[in-house]
């Protein structure tokens, strides 16, 4: 069998010959990056092999390279196949970065109450003078280590079956691992000898298209590992609705299967690099939207997706991780978040109890964009939520020359308002290839202060300026001139594209918009507003303001939790008494159906201006884009 | 017993004048001051500086002209000068509005001739005068300098501005001091937004006057309607981008179905009826300009404006 080494990190793996690098990656514990699904579609995945044979069709792959990768033999790990030894050289950009939590959640997580734990005993043995049964003895000493009362301790049959064997074989020295369910404890596990210290478990973000999982020591709290790996449901269709539709083609057995093969792999793979066993894993706590919550737990999501639009619960609920295929503990729970609706899914649960907004009596105001967005308004006392679709333009769809963030991708941008020259970021400082969402609102936003664009996003044809111009599709700005690009042709935003965006832009605002009218507050009332996903983390915050993407607050107020679904994970892994409020959170919520609301569309043709058709909400902007104006004379 | 409306509106409507008599450097024998109504049309107490005006459409290219208007008129289509004479002198309009529908043809060059249509229908009225210019973007500049420098003076009303296309027209108004119909289709909040596009750009508020676009009764007037109470309210509360008059033209109520339908015996009769109420229901919403084609709907509408804004007992 060949042996595939990668560098820098020098692990190695035994592969079958035609095995592809990126499993070979994969089971070497190596994070690589695959957002198509190893589809050979994303790009993201470039390794550069060093030496050994290997297949990899580079002209039918050579958009993703740079003439520099052509040349030194970069390949797309998901698509090379091994023939011999390899030697590969994986570069950080390839690698998923850790994603970032919250540091709130993570005060949130200073309360340290995991729901498992772990009790060595050594047991005096049975004699005839203390005849007391197996198992008291065992609750006994559990209760003198510090664990519940005997009576509140429920031993399952299949832990009954192993007791009179570990004890005895064990010599009276025992772990017993003792879970807190609904209506007082159970033991889960019972090991011979102290294993104590090994007590793990996994907090799981089920997204659409990435699975995360976070690996924490559960007898201190400390975070172990991270591991993330395509949803594999992706071989039955990219989106949610495309899921749901092949469940009832061809019912859910196989999606169920596959949510579960791909939190298993994330674990796996964390529970790798952090060199421990799967199967003193005892706990683990997914969140995920509303449908995937559904599927992992086998329940038919069909009913959902059509009108009234209801799920089929409403709670969060536990579950032996064994029953659906987790491959940890035999006996380890498995919980789940719960879900609103169809739309305000448990992740975004985990959104609320991450920014910790639930909690607080002052009013947040909390948004995740992703093609569709979520918004949720409110605080300790009450709720209300909407979603919503944004449209592609954030994401660099429907826009010429808008792209996902991929490298290549200009993420910043900011424009010399004499010159109108622009200096811009690419994602890994690669030739510049398109736009991604982050830079559109920064080029919005930038062309809008250098005064380019008018408030309705047309561009001024009297600009004497050689990157104002008139192309095919009407007026436009270059960007980058083909020379500087990575596609050898001009990068140009159109008024078109400025005009998805601003659509976009007002949908998002409008559903604040209408919430905050719902509620009867005002932008001066809320005290945060938190960016959930992963948009929100390479958003510029004052220039989302600018173009009036979210209400003006001031900008020390706007915060980023970044993945909020797993970060709500972890708090619910590390600290069970935050579980009590997710239910409260859920029945909380008031769901507001955009759709049914009249004001909505008032709303979002006010928001289809830069910032809003009522300038007295955005006063700061207001007073900037002034002083630009004035200077601009 | 009358009862008496109250109402704790803190605004009022924008002032826009319209034409310039010698005294302020222009020829016309009559300016209007329009606008500056402090509560909902027709009520008392609103003290609007004028009664609606009714305006009486004429055009340079008659070809695209409704039939029914062209025949009401008669001969005097073919000489613009004369009609627009006619249109001051037998039809007693307050205001004659031009539309250079001739720009509106293929490939049209021919500035000059614009120049001279508009100095000769100056010549031949003293009304104030609208004209309306290109609805071409690339030959709006031209058409709007060309219309703004012959009326240079006389105040004119120049339209139609767009949020897609605004800025020539606003560059010709500034230059000789105009005033700019400000359209948006059937919107409060695009009738705002295209307002503060204007503004910012330097048309001062006061030489601003709202289109809020009309279809006729019956066929989106309804619409109209509503977009146009909320702008007035808006104007009420406070809202200065949205205190300006508004003009309606209610033009496609020549040509609907009804009109067509009718019998060669009724079909004028139902057209003037049809462009009368449309223009009644506009002065209703709050209309300070209407503007209609027909001959016989001037006189109606004057006579209906006559009677609606009679001054009531005790008010």
């Amino acid at each position: 069998m060949p042996t595939v080494t990668f560098i820098p990190s020098y692990r190695k793996i035994d592969v079958e010959k035609g095995t592809t690098v990126l499993d070979a990656a994969q089971r070497a514990g190596l994070n690589i990056n695959v957002v198509c699904g190893g589809h050979g579609k994303c790009g993201k995945c470039i390794v550069l092999i060093k030496g050994g044979r290997y297949e990899f069709d580079r002209e039918k792959y050579g958009k993703f390279f740079t003439q520099n990768e052509m040349m030194t033999g970069s390949c797309l790990a998901c698509t090379t196949t091994v023939l011999s030894d390899l030697q590969v050289f994986v570069p950080d950009s390839t690698l998923i970065q850790e994603q970032k939590i919250l540091t709130d959640q993570l005060k949130a997580e200073i309360e340290f109450f995991p729901s498992v734990k772990k009790y060595y005993v050594e047991l005096s043995p049975p004699t005839l003078d203390n005849p007391q049964p197996d198992l008291s003895r065992l609750l006994w000493g559990i209760h003198k280590s510090g664990g519940p009362s005997p009576e509140k301790v429920y031993a399952p049959l299949e832990v009954l079956r192993i007791i009179p064997e570990r004890l005895r074989h064990s010599n009276w020295k025992v772990t017993a691992t003792v879970a807190l369910v609904p209506g007082g404890y159970r033991v889960i596990d019972l090991e011979e000898n102290d294993t104590a210290k090994r007590l793990y478990g996994a907090a799981v973000d089920l997204g659409t298209t990435t699975v995360v999982a976070y690996l924490r020591d559960l007898t201190d709290g400390s975070i172990l590992s991270v591991a993330s790996n395509y949803n594999r449901q992706i071989s039955c269709g990219e989106d949610i609705l495309s899921r749901v539709n092949f469940a009832k083609r061809n019912g859910l057995e196989k999606l169920q299967a596959l949510a579960v093969e791909s939190i298993n792999a994330a674990i796996t793979l964390a529970a790798n690099r952090a060199g421990i066993d799967r199967e003193d894993i005892y706990e683990v706590v997914v969140a995920g939207n509303t449908v995937m919550t559904h599927i992992l737990l086998g329940i038919d999501p069909a009913y959902m997706i059509s009108e009234p639009y209801v799920p089929v619960v409403r709670r969060a609920l536990s579950v032996a991780g064994s029953r659906i295929g987790i491959a940890c503990d035999p006996n380890a729970g498995l919980f789940s978040f719960p879900a609103v609706s169809d739309f305000i899914g448990g992740d975004i649960i985990a959104d609320i109890l991450a920014c910790g907004m639930a909690e607080r009596d002052e009013i947040s105001l909390m948004i995740d964009i992703g093609t569709n967005f979520e918004v949720v308004l409110g605080n300790r006392d009450w709720m209300f939520s909407c979603a919503g679709a944004a449209g592609p333009a954030l994401e660099g769809g429907e826009v010429l020359f808008g792209m996902r963030a991929n490298p290549g991708a200009i993420e910043r941008i900011k424009i010399d308002p004499d010159t109108l020259d622009p200096t811009y970021s690419t994602i890994n400082g690669f030739r510049p290839a398109g736009i991604c969402g982050s830079g559109l609102i920064d080029l919005l936003a930038e062309l809008i202060c250098a005064c380019v664009i008018d408030r309705n996003g047309r561009i001024d044809e009297g600009i004497a300026k050689r990157r104002i111009r008139k192309g095919r599709h009407g007026m436009e700005y270059v960007v980058v001139f083909a020379d500087d690009t990575d596609i050898r042709k001009d990068i140009v935003i159109t008024e078109n594209d400025i005009k998805s965006l601003i659509m976009s832009k007002a949908s998002i605002l409008a559903a604040c918009m209408t919430l905050m009218k719902e509620a009867g507050i005002t932008r001066e009332q809320i005290a945060t507003i938190y960016f959930a996903g992963a948009f929100g983390n390479y958003l510029d915050k004052r220039n989302a303001t600018i173009i009036g993407l979210i209400p003006e607050i001031p900008s020390e107020q706007i915060k980023n939790i970044g993945n909020g679904a797993i970060a709500g994970a972890n708090i619910a892994l590390i600290n069970r008494r935050k579980r009590k409020i997710l239910d409260e959170i859920a029945m909380k919520i008031a769901y507001i159906e955009l759709n049914a609301e009249s004001s909505f569309m008032d709303e979002y043709t006010q928001g289809t201006f830069l910032p809003h058709t009522d300038l007295t909400l955005f006063p700061n902007v207001q007073r900037f884009l002034n002083s630009c104006r004035m200077r601009k004379g | 017993m009358e009862l008496t409306p109250s109402f704790d509106w803190t605004g009022s409507v924008g002032t826009v004048t319209l034409g310039a008599t010698a005294a302020d450097g222009g020829t016309r024998s009559i300016a209007y001051r329009i606008g500056g109504g402090t509560t909902l049309p027709l009520l008392p107490g609103g003290n609007p500086y004028h009664a609606p005006l009714v305006a009486f459409e004429i055009c340079d290219d008659p070809r695209i002209w409704p039939s029914i208007a062209l025949k009401a008129c008669g001969d005097i289509t073919q000489d613009i000068a004369a009609w627009a004479r006619t249109a001051e002198t037998a039809y007693r309009a307050d205001i004659v509005r031009l539309y250079l529908t001739s720009t509106r043809q293929r490939n049209f060059s021919d500035i000059a001739s614009l120049k001279k249509t508009v100095e000769a229908v100056l010549a031949a009225t003293k009304l104030p005068v609208i004209i309306e210019g290109s609805n071409e973007p690339a030959i709006d500049s031209e058409v709007f300098l060309a219309c703004g420098e012959a009326g240079q003076g006389e105040r004119l009303l120049l339209g139609t501005a767009e949020a897609g296309r605004y800025r020539s027209i606003a560059a010709a108004a500034l230059a000789y001091n105009h005033a700019v119909i400000a359209q948006s289709p059937i919107d409060i909040n695009l009738a705002k937004q295209l307002n503060i596009l204007m503004r910012e750009i330097g048309v001062p508020r006061d030489h601003i006057v709202i289109d809020p676009y009309t279809g006729a009764l019956g066929y989106g007037f309804e619409y109209s309607f509503s977009a146009m109470e909320r702008i007035r309210f808006a104007a009420l509360k406070g809202d200065t981008d949205l205190a300006m008059p508004m003009i309606c033209s209610a033009i496609d109520s020549l040509n609907i179905k009804e009109v067509r339908d009718a019998g060669p015996a009724q079909q004028d009769a139902m057209a003037v009826r049809w462009e009368t109420y449309a223009g009644i229901s506009a002065v209703a919403a709050g209309a300070e300009i209407i503007c209609v084609r027909h001959p016989e709907s001037v006189v109606l509408m004057k006579e209906a404006i006559a009677n609606l804004t009679l001054p009531k007992g005790g008010a």
